[in-house]
């Protein structure tokens, strides 16, 4: 440094000239200042990624990859005991030779199904003949199990079930439990009570089949009960008002939905749908049961079945014989013997196809409200096809699924309605506050209509 | 210049430590907000100087009750002189389990429920929604009891049990009458909760609850630890310090209760059975492994030690992950417990599991032709 830029020391100069060193030595320090916090900023920068950079990698190594691997572990039991599981079915429910059959005999070459029902030799159980007089008898030495309930209503029973085992995809059983608190919901509101069945009453008579044995065996146990109702377990209640007209089926024993034109001109296989109908517990009911059971035994019955049935109804695909077009068929061949007490009821869904609901519940909730049960707002939305539980559906599994959740909340709705929520949107589990909390509750509740149009503005 | 560069070295620490805490800080309270939303944020955010409540103050509820009933003659809150009508109620999340095989045994203990209320004339809720995004986990049953106790005035009690809980004896009828004096049953031991404070002196996952004014008051009494965030983890620490043997963690419903007891006996202590002599709440732990044993020896209707009420999987969590026990532990004794159940519904119709562990069932008795015996011998 020269001479000539060395600054003199402040003492030693005038006073104007020192306010201006002063000035200028403050502008020095606050520069250096400033270099210094900038310094000290890149420093922190440095340092602070440097920690962050070292923690994640030692979260990494430590305590992450610890809970991870515990994680690792409980995923890989789950799916070690799943597999058990569902390697745990019973011999018995292979696919076996079908008890009393003989394997020796020439393929089965039955064209008719009487001598179908002849070779097979299966029964539902020990012929029962004048069960209407036994549950008489019951009925009057037990009155404290009438047949009607607290409002005189009949007694109804709702069945329905699902397999013992997990579903093959685990969405199933999730729909399964929606399923089942719907019916639940539905039933309360409406005094009737339910049993869920999960076990396989009958191994020949597995699969759709199944509801028949496990009929005939409540019908047999309760007869305080006047009608059994059967739904699927992919059939949900949307419409939580509707009540079923019970005494316009006075002098029916079975009610089923479906169009008699379909039936009976066009012998469709898709007449009636028995995924959801009643049956009296009565004793032609039992008499059906039988008449209907023949074509279900497993295996080359089952199969010889499905061919007669193919070939008798319309539009039938070639499958094994199944209960609902055994029963059309059983309607059809042998209409004199049971056509007056059957009930093909269509002015309201008992069943209703969901495709073509689905898509339409906001307008639904525009325009009406529930107590209708028809097309306006059906009673049913039945999930034909789509099988969650199982592996393979007729339909994209999104679409399912998407459509199973907007039914169950456009059914929740309706229960939620009672305790003044809603949901937001019928694609969402969250629901919010329709109505505001008072202390007067009871006076809201006494103007509660179950039958008043819906809100969709929260 | 020694000093200059020590006050450097020392301010940037200091500088680097505040924004790591300042990053960690924010972390968590995103970590927060995200589990907010598992509720319904869709109500407005409460002034969170207000203290959390249930609902608006009802204070005569005894009377709006009452003049419904005489109003309603055709909903009795009695069946029968000493059966009062009872609302079974429990629930699970909207959202499909974490765990794959999670709804399939929520659907078997569901099952389980409705034969046990079908046999004994008990209605049931199951309940699938959040009412309120504050009170969640095991809060949730708090206002959900409120809303069930005031939209059905024609129910006497509320039979509150949780998912992991099943019915294994189904001859067992609760003995109401015992209760007339009471208005809320746990199981659980005196000496536990009023002079041990034991956290687990008594159990919240089954308990009746009777439809009534203080009914409306104890939940208002016990829900002050219950709202999500700061409060729940401040009362955590409360109650792990007053209660014996308590974890440390956020403030759970049945401490808080123990707590309520604990602190105000002479407030709530006479309305409050603690019932030992069955087991409305079952620990699975110390009653699975009987159960081949109570076959050999005793049958159902006892209720007790000897043949359960209630098996309560405690810990099993089968719709998350496990956590307290293991995976096969829990899932091969849930169906154990759910097929020792079930072989007493399904022997009324003439079946039986094979074993204990297994799907399948067999006949146990041959069909007649006769099956209600009517017919003159």
């Amino acid at each position: 440094m020269g001479q000539e830029g060395k600054t003199p020391p402040a003492r030693d100069l005038p006073s104007s000239a020192r306010s201006r060193l002063t000035r200028r030595r403050q502008i020095r320090k606050t520069f250096n200042n400033l270099k210094i916090t900038v310094l000290c900023g890149v420093v922190t920068i440095l340092v602070l990624r440097g920690t962050v950079g070292i923690g994640s990698l030692v979260g990494a190594g430590g305590g992450t990859d610890a809970s991870e691997a515990s994680q690792q572990k409980v995923v890989e039991d789950i799916d070690r005991i799943l597999r058990e599981i569902r390697s745990d079915s019973d011999p018995d429910d292979d696919d076996q030779i079908p008890f009393g059959f003989n394997s020796t005999a020439a393929v089965l070459n039955y064209t008719s199904a009487e001598e179908l029902a002849a070779y097979a030799n299966y029964t539902l159980g020990p012929k029962i003949s004048d069960w209407d007089e036994q549950r008489r008898r019951w009925l009057e030495e037990n009155p404290g199990f009438p047949s009607r309930v607290d409002n005189g209503k009949p007694r109804i029973l709702l069945v329905t079930g699902s397999p013992p085992n997990p579903c093959d995809n685990a969405i199933g059983d999730h729909y399964l439990l929606k399923g089942a608190k719907n019916k639940i919901d539905y039933c309360r509101i409406h005094g009737i009570e339910i049993v869920y069945n999960m076990a396989h009453l009958d191994r020949e008579l597995a699969g759709y089949w199944a509801k028949l044995p496990l009929i005939r065996r409540l019908m047999l146990s309760h007869p305080e009960l006047e009608w059994l109702w059967w739904m699927d377990s992919d059939a949900l209640f949307t419409d939580m008002a509707f009540e079923i007209p019970l005494d316009r089926y006075a002098a029916h024993n079975l009610v089923i939905h479906g169009y008699p034109d379909l039936l009976f001109e066009k012998h469709s296989w898709i007449a009636l749908n028995t995924g959801s109908f009643l049956l009296r517990n009565c004793q032609w009911s039992l008499d059906l049961l039988d008449a209907w059971a023949p074509m279900g035994p497993k295996g080359p019955i089952r199969d010889e079945a499905g061919k007669i049935l193919t070939a008798n109804l319309q539009g039938r695909p070639a499958f094994e014989a199944d209960d609902q077009s055994a029963l059309i068929y059983l309607l059809l061949s042998q209409q004199k013997r049971w056509g007056d007490k059957v009930y093909i009821e269509n002015s309201y869904y008992l069943h209703g196809f969901w495709t073509g609901l689905v898509d339409k519940y906001e307008e639904m909730m525009e325009k009406y409200h529930p107590g209708l049960g028809d097309e306006r707002w059906p009673f049913v939305t039945h999930f034909v096809g789509c099988k969650p539980c199982g592996s393979y559906g007729d339909y994209p599994v999104e679409r399912c699924l998407k459509s199973l959740e907007r039914a169950f909340n456009f059914a929740d709705n309706q229960v939620l309605r009672m305790y003044g929520f809603s949901h937001g949107n019928l694609t969402t589990p969250k629901i919010k506050r329709t109505m505001k909390q008072t202390e007067k509750p009871l006076e809201v509740l006494d103007q509660l209509n179950p039958e008043a149009r819906i809100e969709t503005k929260g | 210049m020694l000093r200059l560069v020590l006050t450097l070295v020392v301010l940037c620490g200091a500088i680097a430590t505040a924004t790591e805490n300042g990053f960690r800080l924010r972390r968590a309270l995103a970590a927060t907000s995200n589990s907010s939303s598992d509720g319904d944020g869709e109500d407005a955010p409460r002034d969170p100087p207000e203290p959390y409540s249930l609902g608006p103050k009802i204070l005569d509820w005894d009377r709006q009750r009452a003049e419904w009933l005489r109003r309603h003659p055709d909903r009795p809150s009695f069946l029968a002189p000493t059966k009062p009508r009872v609302l079974l109620v429990t629930g699970s999340s909207p959202s499909p389990c974490e765990n794959p095989v999670g709804d399939h045994y929520l659907l078997k203990a569901l099952k389980n429920k409705i034969d046990y209320c079908r046999i004994h004339g008990i209605e049931m809720f199951y309940n699938m929604a959040l009412l309120d995004a504050e009170m969640t986990g095991f809060w949730a049953k708090l206002p959900l009891l409120r809303a069930l106790l005031l939209a059905h005035p024609e129910v006497e009690f509320l039979w509150w049990m949780d998912s992991d809980a099943m019915f294994t004896d189904m001859a067992f009828e609760i003995p109401w009458d015992r209760y007339a004096a009471h208005n809320l049953v746990m199981h659980g031991w005196d000496d536990m909760v009023y002079e041990e404070h034991n956290w687990i002196g008594l159990n919240t996952g089954i308990f009746l609850l009777r439809n009534c004014q203080w009914s409306l008051d104890l939940l208002d009494a016990w829900a002050p630890m219950g709202p999500k965030g700061e409060v729940r983890i401040e009362a955590g620490k409360v109650l792990t310090a007053y209660l014996k043997e308590r974890p440390i963690f956020e403030a759970d419903d049945q401490s808080a209760m123990v707590y309520l007891l604990a602190t105000q006996r002479d407030r709530w202590g006479d309305k409050v059975y603690l019932e030992s002599t069955y087991f409305l709440h079952g620990y699975w732990d110390i009653v699975v492994d009987r159960y081949e044993e109570m076959l050999k020896i005793f049958r159902p209707g006892f209720g007790d030690h000897r043949w359960p009420l209630v098996t309560h999987f405690v810990g099993c969590k089968p719709c998350g992950k496990f956590r307290a026990y293991s995976v096969e532990r829990c899932l091969k004794q849930m169906d154990r417990a759910f097929n020792f159940g079930d072989n007493q519904i399904l022997q009324t119709y003439g079946f039986v599991h094979k074993s204990l562990a297994s799907r399948a069932v067999k006949k146990i008795r041959n069909e007649t032709s006769n099956p209600l015996g009517m017919k003159d011998a």
